[in-house]
């Protein structure tokens, strides 16, 4: 039931008297019907219904009171909203909550120190990563800090790699941390080869083989989208000690271009390279990368292959070796070759076949 | 000057209030005829007479409401609640009026009035007579909270407690107040309320106490500076608001902080230091801060006490966690 | 066997429920134009009531408890009442707050949120609003205590309702006023109704003015619709407690004709015929009656007075909604005598936020 209450009658008037009433029990009204006619200290006065409905009982007859505040006629239905509350409002909301479980996160392993450690490390300039912890648990304690600071006090300061050493400190970093290395090694027994022949020539003649043979090696690779390109022509990245550091020019069109012209740009561009004079577009956008470390020490070696590309092939240093020729001992020259190549984007076999292509083309005389 | 204890100190503190002000009115359950179950108004009424000194009807509530009454009239209302287990119904008044009166009329009213209770455990009471109210009180927007642990500190916060135009719940430690003697001079000298007491200087860790407790700490910062540990031992004494300066310039100094109460872990007042020196001293601190608390049980029945309040062995093993962290 | 004790509670009334006498009238009512200053406090505080609802519907104020239905109970003890007695009352006795001088727009300030609505201009030592049932009665007991520690001639006045009487802190505090002879005078409101709760569910006790028989002083039940025997019987209550006769339990028997507060429904837990039968013994209308049929009253003295006090309401209500908000220092400045140091970076912390918020 819906209590219709006498609504105010203005001017501070409180009660009138019921002079007719107009409905009766049961009776349907519409909004605005005219219920009961009062009698104010002022006027007659109707009472309009406030809503449409049925009647279901009135309060007061004809010459009664009927005050402002108080009942005066019931209606049916109404489903009155109940605030729930006698004091303030209780908001009420609609949405339906599902809570998921919350998801378990991963331990951290990280370095254990209280804050004040942590803040002497800051003053002290100290990478908490290079202080070895004494305290229970792993934790690093004040005077482990301050002990690594004597150290590195002794040792003297730090030398803040700049240039040509800082991008290759930077470039590493990244390398290392997205690409899955793996490298085979090999032999190219190149004793047939004729006085005078060009070691890098030939390197790069082998390489332009293996890479029709493989075009795999030739590629690369996009982590973020897990795809890989295949590419035509072969820029090569030629690894070059300079005074300066590591750096890696490259030589466009590898695959296109004669072998006398070839000598002399590479002539050139190792010593342009060496005079920094290489322009920058110049140093990057290599599709494969060729270092021979050989020409310095070394045999083997499993080098870093720089994103995007997959694949670099180290060349060691050429040595007598004591080799099976017709099931008999012989004395030739080979030439160690590495490759590694990035295991994402290339596989063994693959690596395998580009090797042996190499290798078949460098033992050709 | 005489060698009093601490209830003697209150009774004297209490004296000297109603000499000088006749404001002052002291009224509580057997306060009057028998002096205060423990004698803390002993000779009240004799000097001032059964208009100040009232020995009420049996209702804590009463105590407290109309005091807050009182107080809004000018006068100067000390009650007394006979024991700290009696005083959560006094929650209600001083919760929703007392803290409040000043504020809700703006200053128009105000209730400096004074609730004085005996609490803590130690003296092997029936049950509810071992009660740690302090945080229950100090959580109370408006109010104060006094914790005093020895004869000279009872009387000059007494004063101070009872001159305060607000309201001060005075806790009195009942295991203290005959325990030891001190040299008390009736000069009507206030201390200061919302000031630590640094009691004991150090530079190795501090303690930080209060109440009954403060007996035990000292005794163990002694035994520790036989053995080359000196530690600072810092009395709160106002409970609320507390002087956090003092605890955390003492903790700059020591890198190293144990608090001590006897009252249960759970949202204790050390757990209120504890995370203010986090807060505000974490780059001070060399290892975390120890509470030592009861457990979170009811208080038992005196046979197992001793297996809850914290003691010497409690405070030393957190001092020895504190020092060894690193 | 003797007889230990026995009772007898006498209930007052002076005018029937259609204005009609039907007990000798005391001698302040002899002249019915003495009572039209309680009619004209009545009559207001009626059309402030409306307002103040008015206010709530429209979002102005807050939660707002209606005094509809108690007018006379209200008038009664706030006409008795001297300028330096102490009133101590519950959140529906807005009326006699007006008649001990708090400005309706003070009064609207509290119900709207503000504190400086308790903070009384006129009346200075009354206590505030108690909202919290019942507590207010040892606060009477503590000014009363101090009233007479110091031999003045003023009185306490308690007044709360009849869930009230079922409260602790009642029975503590009326067993101290009787225990030691205290200057102050109970009211109780028996509106018959606590939130939803009716009076047979409250007590086993036939009535409320029996329960100071237990704390050892005098209760009587008057009529609570009918201002004559309110007015009679606080006077009476005033003067004994003035005279050092102790305390008095007056059980004014009304009924509460509006909902408990703005947020309640009660037709949920009462029948409206119950409404409607108490709105025939309503106190306004009846007095209304009494001095019409006396030639006291005519139509024309109540348009006057009707327009007078709707300029007044309204006046008030311009005033309560003219008033800026409360400055964000209002939580801090009052807090203690002296904001203790421990407490200044919080004042500050909020009074920043504050200030951004607005920006």
């Amino acid at each position: 039931m819906k209590i219709f209450k006498l609504p105010d009658l203005g001017e501070g008037l409180q009660e009138a008297e019921i002079v007719q009433w107009h409905v009766k029990a049961g009776d349907e009204v519409a909004l605005d019907q005219p219920l009961v006619s009062v009698e104010t200290a002022k006027a007659i006065v109707d009472i309009p219904a406030p809503y449409a409905g049925r009647i279901v009982k009135l309060y007061g007859a004809a010459r009664d009171v009927a005050h402002v505040g108080a009942p005066l006629v019931a209606f049916e239905g109404g489903d009155d909203i109940d605030t729930g509350t006698v004091v303030g409002k209780v908001e009420i909301g609609q949405t339906m909550i599902a809570e998921a479980p919350a998801a378990a996160t991963p331990l951290a392993h990280g370095i254990k120190a209280m804050p004040a450690v942590r803040a002497l490390a800051r003053k002290l300039d100290i990478d908490l990563t290079m202080v070895t912890p004494t305290g229970a648990d792993g934790l690093i304690t004040a005077n482990d800090v301050q002990r690594a600071a004597r150290i590195l006090a002794e040792i003297g300061p730090q030398e803040l790699l700049r240039g040509v050493r800082k991008v290759m400190a930077q470039s590493m970093t990244l390398a290392h941390a997205e690409v899955a290395c793996a490298t085979i090694m090999d032999d190219a027994d190149i004793d047939a080869w004729p006085e005078g022949t060009s070691v890098m020539l030939r390197l790069i003649r082998a390489l332009v083989v293996a890479c029709r043979a493989e075009p795999s090696l030739n590629a690369w690779y996009d982590s973020q989208a897990v795809g890989r390109r295949l590419l035509k022509n072969v820029d090569l990245g030629i690894a070059v000690d300079t005074p300066d550091g590591l750096l890696v020019p490259v030589l466009r069109n590898v695959e296109r271009r004669a072998p006398e012209e070839l000598k002399t740009s590479l002539a050139k561009l190792i010593q342009d390279t060496r005079d920094r004079k290489v322009p920058p577009e110049d140093l990057r956008a290599s599709t494969i990368t060729l270092s021979n470390y050989g020409s310095i020490a070394g045999r083997y070696a499993s080098p870093i292959v720089l994103p995007p590309t997959v694949a670099i092939v180290g060349a060691g240093r050429i040595m007598k070796e004591i080799v099976a020729v017709d099931d008999k001992p012989a004395v030739h020259r080979i030439l160690p070759l590495s490759l590694t190549f990035d295991h994402r984007a290339v596989t063994g076999g693959e690596a395998g076949r580009f090797l042996a292509a190499m290798m078949a083309d460098l033992q050709r005389p | 000057m005489a060698q009093i204890t601490l209830v003697e100190a209150v009774n004297l503190a209490l004296a000297r209030a109603m000499a000088d002000d006749p404001n002052v009115v002291v009224f509580g359950e057997d306060v009057g005829k028998d002096g205060g179950v423990f004698r803390a108004t002993l000779g009240l009424l004799d000097k001032f007479g059964p208009e100040r000194v009232l020995d009420t009807p049996l209702a804590e509530n009463l105590l407290a409401g109309m005091a807050i009454g009182m107080a809004a009239e000018g006068l100067r209302p000390i009650c007394e609640i006979q024991f700290s287990g009696f005083a959560y119904s006094t929650l209600d008044q001083m919760l929703n009026h007392a803290g409040r009166m000043r504020h809700r009329t703006q200053g128009r009213l105000s209730c400096p009035m004074v609730l004085r209770t005996p609490c803590g455990a130690g003296i092997h009471p029936p049950e509810h007579h071992s009660e740690s109210p302090d945080a229950m009180f100090a959580h109370i927007p408006g109010i104060r909270v006094v914790y005093p642990s020895s004869p000279k500190r009872a009387y000059g916060l007494l004063l101070a407690a009872i001159r305060d135009p607000d309201p001060v719940v005075f806790l009195e430690p009942t295991r203290l107040y005959r325990l030891f003697k001190e040299d008390v001079i009736d000069n009507g000298e206030a201390l200061a309320l919302d000031a630590c007491f640094t009691l004991r200087e150090g530079t190795d860790i501090t303690l930080v106490t209060w109440g009954a407790m403060v007996y035990e700490t000292l005794q163990v910062a002694d035994e520790l500076g036989e053995q080359g540990i000196v530690a600072e031992v810092i009395d709160v004494a106002t409970l609320k608001p507390i002087d956090f300066d003092t605890i955390l310039a003492s903790v700059a100094k020591t890198g190293r902080c144990v608090v001590v109460t006897e009252a249960p872990r759970h949202c204790s007042i050390a757990s209120e230091i504890a995370a203010t020196l986090a807060e505000q001293g974490l780059l001070t601190l060399l290892a975390p801060v120890q509470r030592v608390t009861a457990p979170d049980v009811v208080v038992p029945l005196a046979r197992l006490e001793q297996h809850y309040l914290p003691g010497k062995p409690q405070i030393t093993a957190a001092v020895r966690r504190a020092l060894e962290f690193a | 066997m003797t007889t230990a004790a026995t009772f007898q509670i006498d209930h007052l009334q002076f005018l029937d429920a259609h204005g009609k006498v039907v007990a000798p009238l005391p001698a302040f009512a002899n002249d019915p134009a003495a009572l039209i200053p309680l009619y004209q406090a009545m009559v207001l505080m009626r059309i402030y009531d409306a307002k103040a609802i008015a206010l709530q519907r429209t979002g102005q104020i807050g939660t707002y408890a209606s005094i509809l239905g108690k007018e006379a109970v209200e008038a009664g003890v706030g006409a008795a009442m001297e300028k330096d007695d102490v009133l101590f009352c519950t959140y529906r006795e807005n009326g006699v707050q007006i008649m001990r001088g708090v400005t309706m727009r003070e009064l609207l300030l509290y119900w709207g949120g503000d504190e400086r609505g308790s903070d009384f201009a006129g009346p200075r030592r009354d206590f505030p609003v108690c909202i919290t049932i019942a507590s207010q009665c040892l606060h009477a007991v503590g000014v009363a205590y101090a009233i007479k520690l110091r031999r003045q001639p003023r009185v306490a006045v308690c007044m709360c309702g009849d869930g009230a009487t079922s409260k602790g802190d009642f029975y503590e505090g009326i067993n101290a006023a009787g225990t030691w002879r205290l200057p102050v005078v109970f009211v109780v409101t028996n509106n018959q109704w606590a939130i939803s709760v009716p009076r047979d569910a409250q007590t086993a006790a036939q009535t409320l003015a029996q329960k100071a028989l237990a704390a050892g002083f005098e209760g009587v039940q008057v009529d609570g619709n009918d201002v004559v025997a309110v007015h009679h019987a606080m006077r009476e209550a005033l003067a004994k407690a003035r005279s050092g006769g102790g305390p008095t339990l007056i059980e004014a028997v009304t009924y509460r004709l509006a909902d408990h507060t703005t947020a309640d429904d009660a037709s949920r837990y009462r029948p409206p015929e119950e409404v409607a039968a108490a709105w025939k013994c309503e106190p306004v209308l009846r007095l209304r009656n009494y001095l019409s049929e006396a030639l006291a009253w005519n139509k024309a003295l109540e348009e006057e007075l009707l327009r007078q006090c709707n300029e007044q309401v309204q006046a008030a209500a311009q005033a309560y909604l003219d008033m800026p908000p409360p400055p964000v220092e209002q939580m801090f400045s009052h807090l203690y005598a002296t904001l203790p140091a421990a407490y200044a970076a919080q004042r500050a912390a909020i009074l920043a936020a504050a200030a951004e918020s607005t920006q």
